[in-house]
């Protein structure tokens, strides 16, 4: 009788069995849900070379815009005054800031995955190696017309900084939490290994010293590279510049990491690692280990300087980056992002945007950033003696400005070659890889990428 | 006795099997279009996605046919990431599972504090995926962290957890487990006090020991728990991705198929399409899986 019953509604039977199906069909479907929208593949996706710069004239400026920052250099507090000075001081505009992302890589996923979904910000935080990627990607303006149509002195911006930002004749950011890399040291370890209390002059120099601070200071290593996710494409140019090479050959995507120059750069590194045991890889932060005592010198950003000084128990001493032996004056490239405006937002909230980040850069704000985070100053009318009284070791990042060479395409303009580079370093630095094998690998990737990603739009 | 032996009328009974039918779609119809809109709608759209070669946020695709599976099969990316993917599975789900029993066993007491200690096992599984990430790789940092403390105190080297991928899957799977093996235990736990007493007492008389009448008695009444725990567990840890982008910042050690998925879609190189096929070959093994599970293993469980 009761089967009779079930079978009369055979149909909607749910015993434990079909129910675990059913339930891991919802759940591996589930595990497939992509965002909304999607791409045309009728036509478009060619680069095209010509840059329509967008005609602010008779534009009014939006009343409410959003500025989206990952918050670079612990910087949330004063981009909350910054945004709060700017909303006081006038009455057209209202900048909302939104925390967007931890890093540059979690803000650009969120800003990409914005444009299918909707819910664009108007202005936007992007990295050194996103930029080129939403500017390929026809996501970002060019912002020239803006700088017109806003008066933007745009000759106090620092030439090299903005001019990162320089592509097909048109600027698609604004710099703002600019840095360059530093030698971080441990004065106490400097002291007790009888060295000056001076950053080495070449990588060959530190070389010397680095058996004596190891066996010196106590430290588990006389250095230590910085966690390679976010650093090792960036800083080891400095490395590869210094020893004749780079990653691709200067203002080219020419590939040149796996010339010899490159590869002996690399192998003296790594054999401080394998041959001499005085230097390690970083896990999660160089800044926090060296903070801990963990190594006696490492290479950190400039916008890691507070947080260097303050979290260390010791004295920290800053240098300038080494020089190598065929590039023997002292070069590092910049880095850091900039602030973008996204392009499929309406012109009223693009000139709303613009105000803000005229007032954003504008000297006075750029000295409280730097201040607050370490940041170098991107103006060059801004007066550095604030930050200076309050961090003398800012002088280092400074000084060093005008010593800066812009990144190697290969890193900042190949899609992912940054990570790419990360990847390889790893398995040199901490696998014992052979470094020309390695390198040759990497060459292939970035090529590749080149290949499929950037040749068809440049 | 309530049995229906007159024929009702075929008019009434289709009136009211009529209404009883639009109860029913009203009842229904709103979750099967939640599902179709936010399930099936995006698995189709996934699917053809896959066969594109499309940079995420960009407006255009180029349709790449079956390209995308091509390069991934032929390129030894697959069997890597395969082997990544089923290292972690098997060592999760087996891990999660043994100890989740062990624990359930030895909760399955009447102790004071035992609800306590419940909880205490259950927590880590409600936390974030994210936040527990985190919180362990500063436990596991070779250089500063506790472990490496403690180990040092033993005379022992840390193990290079995060820039060594084996040490990193290995770092991965433990944190995982730890997060995981509360659920298991509490389900099992669940399963135990379900266990007739009688039977067990039957079998003692029988002259069975406590090992024989936990893997005659107990164990196999406990299949049907093991059974969901298996198949909820596969699908969970396949799909385990928080804990990983967390502890694996550049994906070499526990880079399991919906990682790489992640990673190509969204860091790397944002190739949606590529990451859209990845994702349709997960979708592939898990509907494999489950099936395999619901008609092969389930023959060897006992139902009560």
């Amino acid at each position: 009788m009761n089967t009779s019953s079930n079978l009369h509604r055979s149909g909607l039977i749910l015993d434990r069995r079909r129910f675990l199906g059913l339930s891991a069909l919802g759940i591996s479907a589930a595990a497939l849900s992509a965002c909304g929208g999607g791409p045309s593949t009728s036509g478009g996706g060619g680069g095209s070379s010509t840059v329509e710069q967008i005609d602010f004239s008779g534009v009014k400026p939006a009343k409410e815009i959003t500025f989206w920052t990952s918050n670079p250099g612990d910087s949330i507090k004063v981009s909350t005054e910054i945004v709060n000075a700017f909303n006081a001081s006038q009455s057209d505009i209202t900048v909302k800031l939104v925390t967007a992302g931890a890093d540059y890589e979690e803000i650009a996923q969120k800003f990409q995955t914005a444009q299918t979904g909707g819910d664009l910000p108007d202005i936007i935080n992007l990295s050194d190696v996103w930029w080129f990627r939403y500017k390929m990607n026809d996501q970002i303006i060019p912002l020239d017309s803006l700088f017109e149509a806003l008066e933007f002195d745009t000759d106090d911006y620092v030439d090299s900084l903005l001019g990162d930002y320089l592509y097909d004749d048109a600027h698609w950011a604004v710099p703002w939490a600019r840095s360059t890399p530093l030698f971080y040291y441990n004065k106490d370890h400097w002291k007790k290994a009888g060295l000056s209390d001076q950053g080495p002059q070449t990588w060959e120099e530190f070389g010397e010293w680095k058996t004596k601070l190891a066996q010196a200071s106590g430290a588990k290593f006389a250095f230590q590279f910085p966690a390679l996710a976010g650093y090792a494409g960036w800083t080891l140019q400095n490395n590869l510049w210094g020893w004749g090479g780079g990653w691709s050959k200067e203002e080219s995507f020419d590939i040149t990491c796996n010339s010899s120059e490159a590869v002996e750069a690399l192998s003296f590194l790594k054999d401080w690692v394998y041959k001499d045991k005085v230097a390690g890889v970083a896990g999660v932060d160089q800044i926090q280990d060296f903070a801990a005592g963990v190594a006696s010198a490492t290479v950190g950003s400039t916008g890691d300087l507070i947080n260097a000084i303050t979290s260390a128990k010791f004295e920290v001493g800053v240098a300038p980056l080494p020089a190598g032996p065929v590039e023997t004056e002292r070069i590092c490239p910049t880095g850091g992002s900039g602030v973008g405006i996204p392009k499929d937002i309406s012109p009223e909230r693009q000139l709303a945007a613009g105000t803000f980040i005229k007032f954003l850069t504008e000297p006075e704000q750029a000295i409280k950033f730097s201040e607050a985070t370490g940041y170098v100053p991107i103006r060059k009318s801004a007066d550095p003696a604030a930050i200076l009284k309050k961090t003398p070791q800012a002088q280092v990042a400074i000084d060093q400005l005008p010593n800066t060479r812009s990144q190697d395409y290969a890193r900042v303009f190949l899609p992912g070659g940054d990570l790419e580079m990360a990847n390889h370093m790893a398995s040199i630095l901490t696998e014992n890889k052979d470094v020309q094998t390695e390198m040759d690998s990497l060459k292939t990737a970035l090529e590749k990428i080149y290949t499929d990603q950037v040749k068809p739009h440049v | 006795m309530t049995a229906v032996t007159t024929k009702r009328p075929r008019q009434a009974l289709s009136g009211r099997r009529l209404r009883e039918w639009l109860i029913f779609l009203a009842f229904v119809l709103p979750n099967v279009a939640l599902i179709a809109v936010f399930i099936y709608r995006p698995l189709f759209q996934n699917i053809y996605y896959s066969t594109l070669n499309w940079t995420l946020g960009s407006k255009f695709a180029t349709p790449v046919g079956l390209g995308n599976y091509r390069d991934f099969f032929t390129s030894g990316e697959a069997s890597k990431v395969l082997t990544t993917t089923g290292i972690f599975t098997v060592a999760t789900v087996g891990l999660t599972l043994a100890l989740g029993l062990g624990v359930a066993l030895a909760l399955n007491r009447k102790l004071p504090g035992a609800g306590f200690a419940q909880a205490t096992v259950f927590a880590p599984y409600i936390l974030s995926g994210y936040g527990v990430g985190l919180a362990w790789l500063y436990i596991f940092d070779p250089n500063i962290g506790a472990l490496s403390a403690i180990l040092r105190d033993v005379g022992l080297n840390s193990p290079e957890w995060i820039n060594s991928p084996p040490w990193t899957l290995t770092m991965v799977i433990v944190v995982y487990v730890w997060k995981n093996l509360g659920y298991a235990a509490v389900v099992y736990l669940a399963g135990l006090q379900a266990v007739p007493g009688d039977l067990l007492e039957a079998a003692d008389l029988d002259g069975a020991g406590p090992v024989r009448r936990f893997f005659t008695v107990t164990l196999p009444l406990l299949s049907p728990t093991t059974f969901f725990l298996m198949v909820t567990t596969i699908l969970n840890s396949l799909q385990a991705f928080d804990l990983l982008i967390a502890m694996d910042k550049l994906g070499r050690g526990a880079r399991t198929l919906i990682f790489d998925a992640y990673l190509t879609g969204f860091k790397e190189q944002s190739q949606a399409g590529y990451s859209a096929m990845l994702s349709t070959v997960l979708f592939a093994i898990l509907v494999v899986l489950t099936l395999v599970q619901l008609i092969v293993v389930e023959r060897r469980v006992h139902y009560r």
